[in-house]
């Protein structure tokens, strides 16, 4: 029967296709001249993004203030204007940093700086073969706390605002949910996942039942760049198609290849993950949901959610299959606060922090939620 | 005899057909025992909805520009198809499984072949008198503990100061 169908299509397109030539009026002639030109100027960018040099990022001004290690806290330039800083914790391991301060005009941390908030970024770094027994646990325990400690001396503060990305978001919300001596005034997760249960693609693939991550990590020591990549690749097989096609598409508009050249550098570029913290993310998240079971256990304190009482804003993406939105969502049902709020919004997990869909619709709504929330710089 | 164009038409269906055939064969022969995702009723529609789209614009109009937008949309549906029929077959446990087996394979073949490449270069460092991969990373690991062991210290100081400076006052 469908293949009748299709038959039949065919034959109709076929026979449509009868090479009617009909005079081509002014009107149309003129739009193939600017197709014609639009075509000039794709083969002239590509051929200039053959040789172009890798384009500047990060280039918003930043202080580094605190190193241990590989990671570093930075503080970028800014006109405050409100009194609490903002710690952002992006995800370790996995990409680097700077998508989100990708290019002038185009980045998450000069839309903050510009609102007047008093930025802080941690960037876990590179890690190499030595940090191989670094543990989730440790990042929670050892780094966050001094990371959030320097961010309220250099900010002359008693409070400060933690906004978590990816894998930072389960990461502060564990440190959040574990240091109530720590004054958290506002938590922020952007596309991270709470509710393991939820995860999709991934849950499915590291399942104990289908995947010993203590084989794995005994066997290798750390989760080389590679590897992630090859991971992040299968869970969308036809990116790379989509993102060449629509690279063709566009390549006659300047600024389209500009941002392109930048983004692609960034998604091209993976971080390895530590093998001890490898092991311990796979098997208490994914395989063990203990964080939403709260039934996590670090430096001897108990790690639950529902002692998170701060103001607490959730945005997760329609379109993310990296953390689904029910995942993210999952932390507004979790905590006790109050004052807690839920957006979804379009696009996917890195569409949601990075480009014009982003400046459009996230980072506005993410600064409209902390400003008032964040008092006023004396 | 039919012309080119028809020919070209034929084949083209030809493979698709073909290839759907031979994507049902091997899905269904990785997850026997779930029922295997019908690739077909992705990719029909799209195909259906594109040819008609191309059909009517020949037909009807003299050709524009908006031919290439409509191809592009076209292969835009076509991508979003495959990548739904490449979502459904790896949301399976079949998929899973054959994965984490490939996966045990992988590391069965490598952990042998690491531990040797590793053993036969550290030796040969060794005879040519340089530090091993081995004693480096050692090394940094001390320096790591260090960095953290001067941290502890360094609160100590800090806690010991304020203490101080709060009794002073």
């Amino acid at each position: 029967m469908a293949q009748e169908r299709f038959a039949d299509v065919v034959e109709r397109f076929t026979s449509g296709f009868n090479g009617a030539a009909a005079a081509v009026s002014p009107e149309v002639a003129k739009q193939w001249q600017e197709e014609l030109e639009r075509n000039v100027r794709r083969m002239t960018n590509l051929a200039r993004l053959a040789t172009a040099p890798e384009p500047r990022t990060g280039q918003t001004p930043r202080q580094e203030i605190y190193k241990r290690n590989k990671s570093r806290l930075y503080r970028y330039a800014s006109s405050r204007r409100h009194r609490t800083p903002v710690l952002f914790v992006p995800n370790l391991g996995i990409s680097r940093p700077y998508i989100f301060d990708l290019l002038p005009g185009g980045s998450f941390i000069e839309h903050m700086t510009r609102e007047g908030f008093d930025f802080y970024l941690l960037d876990w770094g590179v890690f190499g073969p030595e940090d191989n027994d670094l543990t989730f646990e440790d990042c929670v325990t050892k780094i966050l706390p001094r990371m959030a400690a320097k961010v309220l001396e250099t900010s002359g503060t008693r409070e400060l605002s933690v906004l978590g990305y990816c894998m930072g978001a389960p990461l502060s919300a564990s440190f959040v949910a574990s240091h109530p001596e720590i004054p958290v005034r506002n938590f922020i997760n952007m596309a991270g996942p709470i509710d393991f249960s939820q995860i999709g693609l991934f849950g499915l693939w590291l399942d104990a039942k289908h995947f010993d991550v203590d084989r794995f990590v005994d066997t290798l020591g750390s989760v080389p760049a590679d590897l992630v990549k090859a991971g992040f690749k299968l869970l969308k097989p036809t990116m790379d198609l989509s993102t060449n096609l629509n690279l063709w598409w566009n390549a006659w508009n300047d600024k389209y290849v500009e941002g392109f050249t930048a983004l692609n550098k960034w998604a091209n570029e993976y971080v390895a993950f530590p093998g001890e913290f490898f092991r311990q993310w796979v098997r208490d998240f994914y395989q063990g949901n203990k964080l939403f079971r709260g039934e996590l256990v670090f430096g001897g304190r108990p790690v639950r959610l529902s002692s998170i009482r701060c103001p607490v804003f959730v945005v997760g993406a329609k379109e993310d299959y990296i953390a689904p939105p029910a995942c993210v969502r999952a932390l507004i049902d979790a905590v006790s606060s109050r004052e807690k709020d839920y957006i979804e919004l379009p696009g996917g997990h890195i569409s949601l922090i990075a480009g014009r869909g982003a400046a459009l619709h996230c980072w506005p709504k993410v600064s409209e939620w902390l400003a008032p929330r964040s008092g006023e710089a004396a | 005899m039919s012309d080119p164009t028809t020919q070209l038409f034929d084949t083209w269906k030809r493979q698709l057909e073909e290839s759907t055939q031979a994507w049902s064969k091997m899905v269904s022969q990785m997850t026997p025992q779930a029922a295997p995702p019908d690739p077909v009723a992705f990719w029909r529609p799209v195909l259906n909805q594109g040819l008609e789209n191309w059909a009517r614009m020949f037909a009807q109009t003299p050709a524009s520009p908006d031919l290439v937008s409509q191809w592009k949309q076209f292969l835009d549906q076509w991508i979003e198809a495959w990548s739904r029929v490449l979502g459904q077959t790896m949301n399976t446990e079949g998929f899973a499984q054959m994965m984490g087996r490939s996966l045990e394979q992988m590391l069965a073949a490598q952990a042998p072949a690491k531990k040797a490449g590793e053993q036969a270069l550290d030796q040969m460092l060794m005879h040519l008198n340089l530090a091993s991969r081995t004693q480096l990373t050692g090394v940094a690991k001390q320096i790591v503990e260090l960095e953290e062991r001067l941290e502890r210290v360094e609160d100590g100081v800090q806690a010991i100061l304020r203490r101080l400076d709060a009794k002073e006052r």
